[in-house]
């Protein structure tokens, strides 16, 4: 709870700095309302399209998260692959390697051509963009030996693949929350860039149309919401990683 | 060791030099050689034969016989010719009705200059050998592109409200930027600008042996003003003699982009600045652009103040604006 509250006073303070200054250059310049809204526009608009708008944030959340375990999953198991020393393994880490050079905004198109503007699209988008840096470092991770801890298992004759994963995930667990945290920001910008390239739903969609209607105070307000889901989301990560080092660490 | 930190630091310099020497951040047009005022105009979207009248003033030099240095610069829905011109980065700007309308609401100080258009280029292309659409009416169980947010969507609403059509009777596609879901046939109708990439669209189906015809909402008494000329009240009482030579030049440059004799010239000069289309398809969009631009009763730029009202009306009949604007000081 204390984290989630840090989280989100973290964020209001910025927030509320950027948009301060804001509107510090709005009075100070003389920019109209069209240009930067005002202070009552803005909250006009919290009260009129706010309940709206909550509801596309959670919906993108709830596809970032969805999207986030897939990547988990997916990088979990291509890093295990990559791992082997046989010639799979060499393949899968050289693929990998590669594969993460191409943006994922110029790939989308070909996404939605095979998959729609729906939900599948946003989803694989999603993972996608918080593939890569999960993968790189789960990779990492599995390919550098625990020489202290695995020695022992290698001399008594008990190691095999499987426990020696197990080794190094115990003991880089913190790189690992780090490294799952630093993505969940990744697969809520995924899909939010998903969204606003051609789906029909979410923040990123509503960022969409209220660009068109150059209304920046809906896109202040989206700005908001998706940085409380954000921290609400990285917060509740961050609980589960204690929670589960916790379960370790006792077990 | 040395040698390698003197060559990575001249490799981080050159590279620095080139990054801040050659880049602003955005696509600059063009701008014109010789001397005099320096002006910036930011077009509504990216270059193309809808700018075929500031390309020709620029490339044929009738800016600079008018006193003026111009440099054009695209537009996109990031860079908004109104917002440009408030921040003092741009001393014209060209953007349609409802930008213009909603910018006016929500106190920005532009007036309008010149109207380019005097037809509103968007339509909805589909197959004619497929569908046959005589009537608004007709649209009844169709499945219809738009953009969410964009104009075409205004423009929709306002022709399914006129026309009793209800949301139950068409099923809406949502646009991007490509035009599988059109060619699919998951949407049976797609809006395109008319004179740009309605042609380039039109000579595909062509070629696939579909017949393109194009649903025009303008046919059916909805009106929605497309590009305008803009400028700042502030400029345009200040320096009334800057307005009036970059606007004559810019009208000066319509006629002539538009005068038949000109077509191979104006289409080599648009091609200059956008080189992804061939000279003879710019020719095609020329000749659509023609029946947009020029009239037969009015002069080139006029202001069509009653397709102004309209325009007015129908975005707040649509609700994109709170309340009604007073266009008359506005509309010069």
């Amino acid at each position: 709870m204390n984290g989630l509250l840090g989280r989100l006073f973290q964020f209001s303070a910025i927030y509320g700095c950027f948009v301060g200054l804001l509107w510090l250059a709005k009075y100070g310049m003389g920019f109209s309302d069209y240009l930067i809204p005002s202070p009552a526009e803005f909250l006009h608009v919290i009260r009129e399209d706010g309940p709206d708008y909550v509801i596309y944030s959670l919906n993108t959340l709830g596809v970032a998260v969805y999207g986030h375990i897939i990547a988990i999953l997916l990088a979990s198991l291509i890093a295990v692959i990559g791992s082997l020393k046989s010639t799979m393994g060499v393949v899968t880490r050289v693929a990998a390697y590669n594969l993460q050079a191409y943006p994922i905004v110029a790939v989308s198109p070909i996404i939605f051509i095979f998959l729609g503007d729906g939900l599948a699209s946003r989803l694989l988008i999603a993972s996608l963009i918080c593939y890569f840096p999960l993968l790189l470092s789960l990779l990492g991770i599995f390919s550098q030996p625990v020489e202290d801890v695995e020695h022992f298992f290698v001399e008594t004759g008990r190691i095999n693949h499987r426990l020696r994963l197990a080794i190094r995930l115990f003991e880089n667990l913190d790189k690992l929350l780090t490294v799952l945290t630093g993505t969940a920001t990744l697969a809520m910008v995924g899909t939010i860039v998903a969204e606003f390239l051609a789906a029909t739903a979410g923040i990123g969609h509503a960022i969409k149309i209220a660009l068109y209607q150059d209304n920046l105070a809906r896109i202040l307000l989206a700005l908001m919401l998706i940085g409380i889901c954000s921290s609400f989301y990285l917060a509740v990560i961050e609980m589960l990683g204690r929670i589960f080092s916790r379960v370790l660490q006792k077990g | 060791m040395q040698f390698i930190f003197r060559i990575l630091c001249i490799f981080s310099m050159v590279n620095l030099m080139l990054l801040t020497g050659c880049s602003s951040g955005e696509k600059e047009t063009g701008t014109s050689r010789h001397q005099g005022q320096p002006v910036v105009l930011r077009l509504k979207w990216l270059v193309n034969v809808s700018a075929a009248g500031e390309i020709w003033a620029l490339k044929t030099g009738i800016f600079e016989a008018s006193g003026l240095k111009v440099e054009i610069k695209e537009g996109g829905l990031e860079h908004n010719a109104i917002k440009d011109i408030e921040l003092g980065r741009a001393q014209f700007g060209v953007a349609s009705a409802d930008q213009v309308i909603r910018a006016v609401e929500r106190g920005a100080d532009i007036v309008v200059l010149a109207q380019i258009f005097q037809k509103n280029p968007l339509k909805w292309i589909y197959d004619g050998s497929k569908l046959h659409i005589q009537r608004p009416e007709d649209l009844k169980g169709l499945s219809v592109g738009i953009t969410y947010g964009g104009n075409d969507e205004a423009i929709f609403r306002a022709l399914a409200a006129a026309y009793g059509i209800s949301k139950e009777d068409v099923r809406f596609y949502a646009v991007r930027q490509d035009y599988t879901p059109f060619w699919n046939g998951d949407a049976q109708l797609w809006p395109v600008y008319s004179n740009v990439e309605g042609i380039v669209l039109a000579k595909k189906m062509k070629e696939h042996g579909r017949m393109p015809m194009f649903f025009d909402a303008e046919d059916f008494g909805i009106h929605l003003v497309a590009n305008s000329l803009v400028t700042s009240r502030k400029i345009y009482e200040s320096r009334p003699e800057l307005v009036q030579a970059f606007t004559q030049a810019v009208l000066k440059g319509w006629e002539q982009a538009l005068d038949a004799k000109n077509g191979q010239l104006v289409a080599d000069a648009v091609h200059e600045f956008d080189g992804s289309v061939g000279v003879k398809l710019i020719q095609e969009q020329l000749a659509a652009t023609r029946a947009l631009v020029l009239s037969d009763i009015v002069p080139i730029g006029t202001i069509d103040k009653a397709a102004w009202r309209d325009s007015e009306e129908l975005l707040f009949r649509q609700g994109l604006i709170a309340r009604h604007v007073e266009l008359s000081g506005v509309l010069k």
